[in-house]
């Protein structure tokens, strides 16, 4: 009984540690947000804002495109959550509940493109969108994520998981295919429609690769590449705006993260069990 | 019985098939479609482009495996030891090379220590759950910028390191030749970490108790327990992370290129493969170079990766 005390502190404390390790960044951040550069550089660090300043948040609001870089990610994320929604439905709904040749092996080469990395094809997809004159337009980031593969699984995944017997009743009454899926799939979907939601918001949120790429001018930028850009332009300046931005670009995902959480620990577990 | 009762139906059946694959077909023609084209058209695209001599504007030159040819060179001469602004490729391969060692054994681990952590059920367990998966859903380039704040010479690691190891200094890591990458590597690991414990923790739960309470009964402490009774059961998981987490590593791109800059960095001392890649294609405009180097690169790192998959990937499900 003592040794199993002694282990359960010995992990409560090793637990606290990781605990520091892993919050120690965001608090540090929120707190160093409201301080002047000069007080944030100090060393040894300060802990409390002296003087407590807005000036940092104001700075960072400052910067004219901020708003822009804002909704643009916003108009991204709700262009794919909506695309997603529509084509990995339909395409799950076929794979998992439909019977025709070739069905498998479509799935198995939408399922194999998942190993196929960006850096191979970021130069064929900056062609393509060169040949449609989508260089630096907004529009191209939603084209190139329409549906995802893993959008596709998901959807897959949450169709067979449904039990049968409704669509076999269903289709004994005589249903037709399109009915059953307007009257019975979509609605018992509704869970799936939203983890896709949430999946493709925060992707867009987080999204770097395909927006470094595609957008040009500061104007068309997303938010995480905005800050980065403010940041490249005032590094050794003056970092403490920068560090408010971070701030202001974690809400979203503590949002998410706080609302949806089993979502999201879900998604990802499930994604390692495909095959 | 019944079969006979729904006979009618089962030809009704059969005589709808050929509208089942019409209508099937119908539902995954948008997303096939989307997928195929910047998939598998992209791929081979991209290997017809690594033929070409081409800068988007001009009329495309076909010149072989010219630039191949160029990409390995520039290898060779990156071993025998040319300058690094000759040699980019290389610069990327072996920074790559060194991150992947460097992150992938320890982040595996960590993130099996979180999970045992979090699988104990000590009081609290569930706060540390909360508190360990937060960064892993976070954007990698506001992680970044977050520690580069903490990397300054003046910043938070520097004042740690200091209190730990008198002496250490005050170097300024992001614009240091042997710091950067090192750098790069703790942002990674304690993203990356967070993210690989769901997969822990979920394995570990699936652990059945009663194997547990048996060793337990015959006299196993918790470490040895955890060795040799929880370790081997979530072998798939680790395998499976392992993979996933070489594959993040060796594609890695925003971390070098927030925290080095688009341009690599001090004597490219922060270049990774697919900066480089993303330098010559659209920073230097030669898409064919670019191409060659990214089939080159897939073929000498994924297929390695993919074949262990297929070997020790397969217990997994």
């Amino acid at each position: 009984m003592k040794t199993r005390r002694f282990y359960a502190l010995i992990t409560f404390m090793l637990g606290t540690l990781f605990l520091l390790v892993y919050t120690l960044p965001f608090i540090r951040s929120l707190i160093v947000s409201f301080m002047t550069w000069d007080q944030a550089s100090k060393i040894p660090p300060d802990w409390i804002p002296n003087p407590f300043t807005l000036e940092n948040y104001m700075k960072l609001f400052r910067i004219e495109l901020l708003p822009r870089w804002v909704m643009n990610t916003v108009l991204y994320g709700l262009a794919i959550s909506l695309s997603n929604v529509f084509l990995g439905l339909m395409a799950g709904y076929s794979f998992a509940l439909l019977k025709y040749p070739g069905r498998d092996i479509f799935f198995n080469a939408i399922l194999a493109l998942m190993m196929l990395p960006m850096f191979v094809t970021m130069v064929p997809l900056y062609v393509i969108l060169v040949y449609f004159k989508l260089i630096d337009n907004l529009v191209a980031l939603p084209i190139l994520g329409l549906v995802s593969v893993n959008t596709v699984f998901m959807a897959r995944q949450y169709f067979l998981s449904l039990p049968r017997e409704y669509f076999e009743a269903a289709k004994l009454d005589g249903a037709s295919r399109v009915r059953i899926f307007f009257e019975i799939a979509l609605p018992m979907a509704k869970p799936l429609i939203l983890a896709i939601i949430v999946y493709q918001f925060l992707g867009a949120w987080n999204a770097f690769f395909l927006p470094v790429i595609v957008l040009k001018s500061p104007e068309n930028y997303v938010y995480a590449q905005g800050l980065n850009y403010a940041f490249s332009r005032t590094w050794y300046v003056e970092y403490t705006p920068i560090i408010a931005g971070t701030i202001i670009g974690s809400i979203p995902t503590l949002v998410f993260f706080v609302l949806f959480r089993r979502l999201l620990i879900g998604g990802i577990v499930i994604r390692s069990y495909r095959r | 019985m019944r079969n006979r009762k729904n006979f009618s139906f089962y030809s009704f059946f059969t005589c709808k098939k050929k509208y089942e694959f019409i209508e099937g077909m119908l539902l995954i023609l948008p997303a096939i479609t989307v997928l195929f084209i910047f998939g598998y058209f992209s791929f081979i695209y991209a290997f017809y482009l690594s033929f070409l001599k081409w800068n988007y504007i001009t009329d495309p030159v076909f010149v072989g495996i010219e630039n191949y040819v160029r990409a390995i060179d520039e290898l060779v001469k990156g071993i025998s030891g040319a300058p690094w602004y000759e040699v980019p490729f290389f610069m990327g391969i072996r920074n790559t090379l060194i991150y992947t060692i460097i992150v992938v054994p320890i982040q595996t681990m960590l993130a099996i220590v979180l999970a045992a952590i979090v699988s104990s059920r000590i009081k609290g367990s569930s706060v540390f759950m909360t508190s360990y998966l937060l960064p892993g859903f976070t954007c990698s380039v506001i992680i970044a910028l977050i520690f580069i704040y903490f990397f300054g010479q003046r910043g938070f690691i520097n004042y740690l390191l200091n209190q730990i190891m008198p002496g250490f200094g005050y170097p300024d890591w992001l614009y240091s030749k042997n710091l950067v990458i090192p750098a790069m590597a703790i942002v990674a690991i304690w993203g990356t970490s967070s993210n690989l414990a769901i997969l822990f923790i979920a394995s570990m739960q699936a652990v059945p108790r009663d194997i547990i309470e048996q060793a337990r009964l015959d006299g196993a402490g918790p470490i040895r327990r955890f060795i040799h009774v929880i370790l081997p059961m979530i072998k798939p998981t680790i395998v499976y992370a392992i993979i996933v987490g070489m594959i993040g590593a060796l594609q890695m791109f925003d971390l070098s290129f927030v925290m080095a800059g688009p341009q690599g960095g001090v004597e490219y001392s922060g270049m990774t493969v697919v900066l480089d890649i993303y330098r010559t294609a659209f920073l230097q405009l030669n898409p064919g170079y670019a191409s060659a180097k990214a089939v080159l690169f897939f073929v000498l790192m994924y297929i390695p990766t993919l074949i262990f998959l297929r070997k020790h990937g397969g217990g997994l499900k």
